[in-house]
């Protein structure tokens, strides 16, 4: 469609080629870095590759630290987050979308107003809140104040308005009741949108840094990022270990990107979400 | 008249089974509605009241005291360097980072686009998407040991190429900046790909039409590229914005402020006055100052991308 100009192509890939190389930089120091030993560092190393490759940094992460519950408590908050922020979406989306109340309008704008508050504004009252129900250092403080979101309603209104009322009209004449008529029909209608804020939700516990951050601090109980950061506060000096964990926690997010890519960028894409 | 009796006595059945139908739907619609709302209610709306009741009170939850202080806590941030500092710092951080993340990503955005194999544009996007799906936690805690000054990566490139090392996280005239490289490696896989959907939505006749009339390269990406951009730049632009407000992580792992406070961030001044320093009125007042900042500067954008799409 263009006209082809093949020494500017041949430029412009080559340019691409080496930002591709500085964006992996990063994960090869990681890998590398992982795989140093304690004595390399400690004696000081000035050199991108390890001098002799050794998996002390994993052998400690794994057997010293309690890494199989950092990922199992971070695995549990997230999935449950996840279920529920899809349940409650579609739920009260279709609520907002196909029946009418009193107050609809109002608490409609409401909730959409929530989505343009910082979290720094509202994290100090929902710790007070969360301490009041004595959750503190508990995994449920994770979980409560996430089970719902302003987002996942509006995107579900969005897409449940599109759903023509006759289809819904004509399953209710079949007696199906509102539960049914949300699992046999509303729900398989907007299965795009639902996989796509499953995997943002998903993606955005797990990832959670601040929230943990404030209401954690039992070691036990933490979740992957934040049991990151205080294992590197404990064990800054020898990052071959820190970056064992680094890598054992990456690893699992890329993998889980790479199968669901297509719905990933999808989904981005649709619903602009961060 | 056949047809209107039916009609008739369609509309004697209905509002009796609308009736029935309306009272089911009645107690779906409050039994549900319900625990969803008292979740928004709980840690949503409540919340918020509550910070902004907060911030006229000088409180400290370890000693439980609240002491009604009126406007003084908003008085005390107009006097507070440390406060100012970080407005300053917040305003710098956002408007370098959000400029240089928009250029860039914007012209790997159309230089992937102009890629025509198929599996190496998507294997392209994908690369550059990697670092924004790992916890920035992690990739705070990489970055950090990247920018040691003893035997990290970046000092190492720089004593390959026989220059003096940096103190990148230490050094002030340099920490802000390192946190900027940093976070746009970390962040810049969302608007390439915002920017490349919104490039694959650009009907390819006009192209074509401004190639038959001569246009050149330049000419086209001005004035058809750009214009017809104006939907995704501005919703980039607000999302990027308000992220970049919001910034915690990094700052808080990689610098904690210093030095010198030149990455005191609005979000970690916050975090820091109310769970390192319990003042937890004054940090509440502060949150309500970067509410309002948010507010303004999302209305202002929105307003301006409005005009501008207008001609």
């Amino acid at each position: 469609m263009h006209r082809r100009n093949k020494w500017l192509d041949g430029l412009i890939m080559l340019v691409l080629i080496v930002a591709a190389c500085a964006m992996l930089m990063p994960y090869a120091w990681m890998v590398l870095s992982s795989l140093k030993s304690n004595m390399e560092i400690v004696s000081g190393s000035h050199t991108f590759l390890p001098s002799k490759a050794s998996l002390e940094g994993y052998r400690t992460v794994l057997v010293d630290a309690p890494f199989g519950r950092w990922l199992m408590n971070s695995a549990v908050t997230s999935v449950v987050i996840t279920a529920a922020t899809l349940f409650t979406s579609a739920l009260a989306g279709y609520i907002f979308a196909k029946h009418q109340f009193k107050g609809q309008k109002l608490l409609f704008i409401l909730i959409l107003a929530t989505m343009m508050i910082p979290f720094q504004v509202i994290m100090i009252p929902t710790y007070l809140i969360t301490a009041k129900l004595g959750l503190v250092n508990q995994l449920m403080a994770i979980i409560l104040p996430n089970l719902v979101s302003s987002y996942g309603v509006f995107l579900a209104k969005q897409f449940i308005e599109d759903i023509p009322q006759d289809l819904l009209d004509a399953a209710r004449m079949d007696g199906a009741g509102e539960l049914r008529l949300m699992v046999r029909i509303i729900a398989p209608l907007i299965l795009p949108m639902l996989s796509a804020l499953g995997i943002f939700t998903f993606m955005n516990s797990w990832n959670n840094y601040l929230w943990p951050l404030i209401i954690l601090n039992d070691e036990s109980k933490m979740t992957v990022p934040l049991a990151l950061v205080y294992f590197n506060g404990t064990h800054m000096v020898n990052y071959n270990v820190v970056m064992s964990a680094a890598v054992l926690i990456t690893l699992p997010v890329i993998a889980v990107f790479l199968i669901f890519q297509k719905q990933f960028i999808k989904g981005l894409t649709m619903t602009g979400m961060k | 008249m056949n047809l209107g009796t039916a009609t008739g006595r369609n509309k004697g059945i209905e509002p009796g089974a609308e009736r029935a139908g309306r009272k089911n739907g009645r107690k779906f619609i409050y039994l549900s509605l319900a625990p969803v709302l008292l979740l928004f209610g709980v840690f949503a709306f409540l919340p918020i009241g509550w910070s902004l009741g907060l911030s006229v009170f000088k409180y400290n939850p370890l000693s439980g005291s609240a002491l009604f202080v009126g406007a003084d806590n908003y008085i005390r941030m107009l006097g507070d360097s440390v406060f100012l500092k970080s407005l300053w710092v917040t305003f710098k951080f956002v408007i370098i980072a959000v400029m240089v993340n928009i250029i860039i990503t914007l012209m790997i955005a159309v230089a992937i686009q102009r890629i025509r194999t198929g599996w190496l544009r998507s294997l392209m996007r994908t690369l550059f998407f990697l670092p924004t799906i790992a916890p920035l936690a992690g990739t705070a805690i990489v970055w950090s040991t990247m920018f040691n000054f003893n035997h990290g990566l970046f000092n190492i490139l720089l004593d390959k190429m026989h220059m003096a090392p940096i103190q990148w996280l230490s050094d002030p005239h340099y920490a802000l900046y390192s946190v900027i490289m940093m976070t746009l490696w970390a962040d810049i896989g969302y608007n390439i790909v915002l920017f490349i959907a919104g490039l694959d939505s650009i009907p390819d006749m006009y192209y074509e039409a401004a190639i038959l009339d001569g246009a050149s390269r330049w000419h086209i990406f001005k004035d058809i590229t750009l214009p017809l951009l104006r939907r995704s730049m501005l919703f980039i632009s607000v999302t990027t914005v308000v992220s970049y407000f919001q910034a915690f992580a990094q700052f808080q792992i990689m610098t904690k402020g210093e030095p010198f406070n030149e990455t005191r961030v609005l979000a970690l001044h916050i975090y820091e006055q109310a769970f390192s320093n319990s003042n937890m009125g004054y940090a509440s007042a502060m949150a309500t100052v970067f509410l309002l900042i948010i507010l303004v500067v999302t209305l202002l954008q929105l307003k301006w991308g409005r005009t501008e799409w207008e001609y």
